[in-house]
């Protein structure tokens, strides 16, 4: 299980690198998609598989939208991948600089974080995020209602935002 | 813009920033943040004009990155301290991060560069938002949560009045003056906030009071720089008579009600054995005093030569509603003589 | 105090309501009744010389003299700018009152004020309308350019006092000028007190003006309209005098060992803007520098410190304010008629008109400080205390008398004096209220030497 968390982690650092490199937006969105994915599955070796199922489903969604958004808006006959030299560049300088902060901080109080999976689960009889779920649906309700207006006022927002073809603010360039 | 959706919005703003007022918990507030900055987008780009967009797009961009530096201040505090209330004590790496969050939130020197810019591209009354509104909710948590570092703040302080100084004397445009002078501002509340919060407050007020009037003031005369003011006096003579003394109150002379914060907030800073750093605030506000001047000659004090389609406006009667103007103008001009009832209403 | 304060501010509904035929006759009235009645605080009956106090303002024989001169010279403003605005629409002229009636409120609050702040921010308002009547109603261009250094020069000596008057509230848990001489002695001895020191005075020097810190006076005076140099000239730089006299007390240990190049400067002033004097073209201007080298002199009598340096100073400053003030009033009589404030252009102007030379002949020798005027014994007073302090001053103060009457004489004898130019010969005649101006710059100045009680303060 660890292997598996490291491997996750590794996979976040890598996708965040790849986001980070600036290469052309639909590599980009490919990046995010598996930042996301890895970051999901860390959450769920944490432990929170049904934060991570959901936030997964959500992610998932929505990068499909922005990946179909940034591959129709920039078609670009040489796109720059992640081999393209200035990208390239950027990645190694982005892995060393990751290698660097390792090395520094190694040994330290954030070490931490590399709780072992599931090693605390036993002193619980739920799930930490089940239970986090149900008090959400209890006393966050009101919360919740809050949540959804401002989910339709996100709705809104983009609306207005994206109308008015090539008078809106947000088009193709 | 649907008059259904403009309520959306700006029942969105309010519901942001009353999120904010109302938390006590890191992350309720910052989603409250959240709202604000989303629920305005819409109303910055509603002209669709190039520039707006570019100032929505610099906005968004600001905000999204100051929000993300407070959530993850706030977060890094839960994980070394183990709570998320506001008003506990917080460990001073997050609380150095917030700091910095909430002041690149606010446009506080040197994270300011991008309010003139963002409100340049806005029209008066979205910029008389982002100047007042906005600024209330990243007040609500800077007056609430414990700092320590009090020399980052008075660092911050003085940077933002001497920088809202300088900048602003090079500006040929209004609504970059407003900014600049924001900034200055801004920079006043900064100073005295590790010493005594609730002058922080007043002088939000006060600051408020004074930049809706000269929203208010400009958008009467549909003026978005110093030349079109000039015409002023031939649309709203009793307004332009006043509009110097406003533009003296911002920049804090005596007998107005600009004196009044600075004048609490440098005997604040003497008590606290502060005197040069007192001084070097008294100072910088000359700065921004001069470039109120300018705007003030331009104004009233000059009346430059004219033709006839320009100088018979004032026959004409204007459709605008004048009462908020007027409330603001006399409270920004009036207020000085009430500072002990002031003080005592803000229980200083 | 309030007898003078409420009538004052009625002043400006009287200028709002009266009817345009009657606006300048019942302002004139009104303010001279508010003069009239303000003579009343010379009669000082108490023991401890404060007296009309209420809560935050009281007299003092200090402040006194001040005061009435401060209400003396509204209506005399009011006469002198009759003429120059009756051009202008009637509301402008209203607001002009308006304006002149709040700089006298001000001022008022200012000299009777009891608490230093109340003084300090009294001291700044009066920025505010004596800024937009020399930016408003100045004549040229660079009126502008005037107003900004006024304003700023003022400012940048000001704010730092602000921070040094808080500093002292600090130390000594009030700012009172009743009590302030009684709470206990600071203990002024580090790199920062004399810093703080320089802060309390830096405000009044260049408000006086100290003689380097002196070019915002003539901008002001040569751009301003008439009211405007009049009221700077007579009162505004007295402000400077009173706030150095009155924040004297609490620098006690200090003054004695820093004042020398305050000092030096002063009397180096006298000589040297008596010497620019001497070459003026520009009669504004040539009025406007002997206002410092004057006040240089009374600097150096308040900066010494001993009870006949102060009565001197305050005679010089009272004398100085109706002489000053008259001779711009003169100087404006002629800007009135020539339209320029040349002085090659208006000259032998005794030929034209023989009564004004008169009021010429009278406000100059009192400028150069004549025997049987206050002005001459101010003068006499400061230089022999200062003399007392130090022989080598008589050298520059002798020679600063030399070159005021040298450039009163230049003065009196470039305008009046002489063959008349052939394109003065056509000029308006002069009217009964310039001459009724005059009188009443003068005859109060004259009267004053016959009972000189009244304006030498302190000393008794």
């Amino acid at each position: 299980m660890t292997y598996m968390m490291l491997l996750c982690l590794v996979g976040l650092v890598a996708g965040l690198i790849s986001v980070a490199s600036n290469p052309s937006p639909f590599f980009a969105a490919l990046g995010l998609v598996v930042a996301a994915g890895m970051g999901c599955g860390v959450l769920a070796g944490h432990g929170g598989s049904f934060l991570s199922l959901v936030l997964f489903l959500i992610y998932l969604g929505g990068m499909l939208v922005v990946f179909a958004y940034s591959a129709a808006l920039a078609a670009e006959p040489y796109p720059e991948g992640w081999g393209n030299r200035y990208v390239a560049v950027l990645v190694v300088a982005y892995v060393v600089s990751v290698g660097v902060a390792f090395w520094m901080f190694r040994g330290e109080w954030y070490e931490f974080s590399w709780v072992p999976v599931n090693e605390l689960s036993e002193f619980s009889v739920i799930w930490g995020d089940t239970g986090g779920v149900a008090l959400m649906y209890s006393s966050g309700s009101s919360m919740l209602v809050i949540s959804v207006w401002v989910l339709l006022l996100t709705l809104f927002v983009v609306l207005e935002l994206t109308r008015g073809l090539s008078r809106g603010a947000l088009r193709a360039v | 813009m649907n008059p259904y959706v403009l309520f959306f919005l700006l029942f969105g703003l309010g519901l942001g920033t009353t999120t904010t007022f109302a938390s006590s918990h890191w992350l309720l507030a910052w989603m409250g943040l959240e709202i604000n900055t989303l629920a305005i987008l819409p109303l910055m780009t509603q002209d669709h004009h190039p520039r707006a967009v570019e100032a929505a797009t610099k906005y968004f961009l600001t905000q999204a990155t100051a929000a993300a530096m407070i959530l993850f201040g706030s977060t890094t505090n839960a994980w070394l301290t183990g709570q998320w209330d506001i008003q506990q004590a917080i460990h001073p790496l997050p609380a150095t991060m917030v700091m910095l969050g909430l002041a690149l939130k606010i446009g506080l020197a040197p994270m300011h560069s991008w309010l003139p810019e963002v409100l340049q591209g806005l029209n008066l009354t979205t910029g008389l938002i982002l100047s007042t509104w906005q600024k209330l909710a990243p007040f609500a948590l800077l007056l609430q949560f414990q700092t320590t570092s009090t020399s980052l703040l008075i660092a911050l302080g003085l940077a933002s009045t001497l920088i809202g100084g300088w900048g602003g004397l090079n500006q040929t445009q209004l609504r970059k003056i407003l900014a600049y002078s924001s900034i200055a501002h801004l920079g006043w509340m900064a100073l005295i906030l590790p010493f005594f919060p609730s002058l922080t407050l007043l002088t939000l007020i006060m600051y408020l009071i004074m930049t809706l009037s000269m929203f208010l003031a400009f958008k009467l005369n549909k003026s978005t720089n110093i030349n079109t003011l000039a015409l002023s006096w031939a649309k709203t003579p009793a307004l332009t008579a006043l509009a110097p003394l406003m533009l003296l109150s911002l920049g804090g002379l005596p007998p107005l009600t600009g004196f009044m914060p600075k004048w609490l907030i440098l005997q604040e800073l003497t008590k606290q054995e502060l005197a040069p750093a007192a001084t070097m605030a008294a100072l910088t506000a000359l700065l921004s005093l001069y470039f109120y001047l300018r705007l003030s000659y331009a104004m009233t004090l000059t009346t430059s030569p004219n033709n006839t389609a320009g100088i018979t406006p004032w026959r004409l009667p204007s459709t605008q509603s004048t009462l908020p103007l007027a409330i603001a103008a006399t409270t920004s001009l009036l207020l000085l003589p009430l500072t002990p009832a002031m003080t005592a209403l803000l229980k200083l | 105090m309030l007898k003078i304060i409420v009538p004052t501010l009625m002043l400006i509904p009287t200028a709002w309501l009266s009817p345009a035929k009657w606006l300048w006759p019942t302002t004139l009235a009104h303010s001279l009744i508010i003069a009239l009645f303000s003579l009343s605080w010379l009669e000082n009956l108490s023991e401890t010389g404060w007296t009309s106090l209420n809560l935050y303002m009281g007299t003092d024989p200090l402040s006194t003299p001040l005061l009435v001169l401060t209400c003396w010279l509204l209506p005399l403003m009011i006469l002198a700018s009759q003429n120059h605005t009756s051009a202008e629409p009637m509301n402008r002229q209203r607001t002009y009152i308006t304006l002149l009636t709040s700089l006298q409120l001000f001022l008022i609050m200012a000299f009777s004020a009891t608490e230093i702040i109340l003084f300090y921010i009294m001291f700044e308002a009066t920025l505010i309308p004596t800024l937009m009547i020399i930016t408003r109603w100045g004549s040229q261009a660079e009126r502008l350019n005037a107003g900004s250094y006024f304003l700023f020069y003022t400012l940048a000596g000001s704010l730092p006092l602000l921070v040094a008057l808080l500093i002292l509230q600090n130390n000594t848990g009030t700012l009172s000028l009743l009590t302030l001489h009684y709470s206990n002695a600071l203990t002024l001895s580090s790199y920062a007190d004399k810093i703080w020191w320089a802060g309390c005075l830096l405000a009044f020097l260049v408000k006086m003006p100290l003689y380097g810190v002196h070019l915002w006076l003539p901008k002001a005076h040569v751009e301003a309209p008439i009211a405007g140099s009049m009221v700077l000239a007579a009162v505004l730089l007295k402000l400077g005098g009173y706030g150095m006299m009155r924040i004297m007390v609490m620098l006690e240990p200090l003054t004695k060992e820093l004042c020398y190049p305050f000092i030096i400067l002063a009397l180096w002033g006298i000589v040297m803007t008596g010497s620019i004097c001497l070459r003026q073209t520009d009669l504004k201007s040539l009025i406007a520098y002997s206002s410092v080298s004057h006040m240089g002199l009374v600097t150096g009598g308040i900066l010494i410190q001993t009870p006949w340096g102060f009565t001197g100073a305050l005679i010089l400053m009272i004398a100085h304010g109706l002489t000053s003030s008259a001779l711009f009033c003169l100087a404006n009589t002629n800007y009135e008629r020539t339209h320029s404030r040349t002085m090659l252009l208006a000259r032998g102007l005794q030929t034209i008109f023989p009564l004004m030379a008169t009021w010429w002949l009278i406000a100059s020798l009192a400028n150069l400080a004549l025997p049987p005027l206050p002005n001459l014994m101010g003068e006499l007073v400061i230089i022999i205390s200062l003399f007392n302090w130090s022989w080598w001053t008589i050298a520059l103060t002798g020679t600063g008398t030399l070159i005021t009457a040298a450039y009163s004489l230049y003065m009196f004898l470039m305008t009046q004096r002489g063959p008349a130019p052939a394109h003065v010969i056509s000029l308006d005649p002069t009217h009964s209220r310039e001459h009724l101006l005059m009188t009443l710059h003068l005859l109060p100045l004259t009267l004053l030497i016959l009972k000189p009680e009244l304006i030498w303060g302190w000393a008794f």
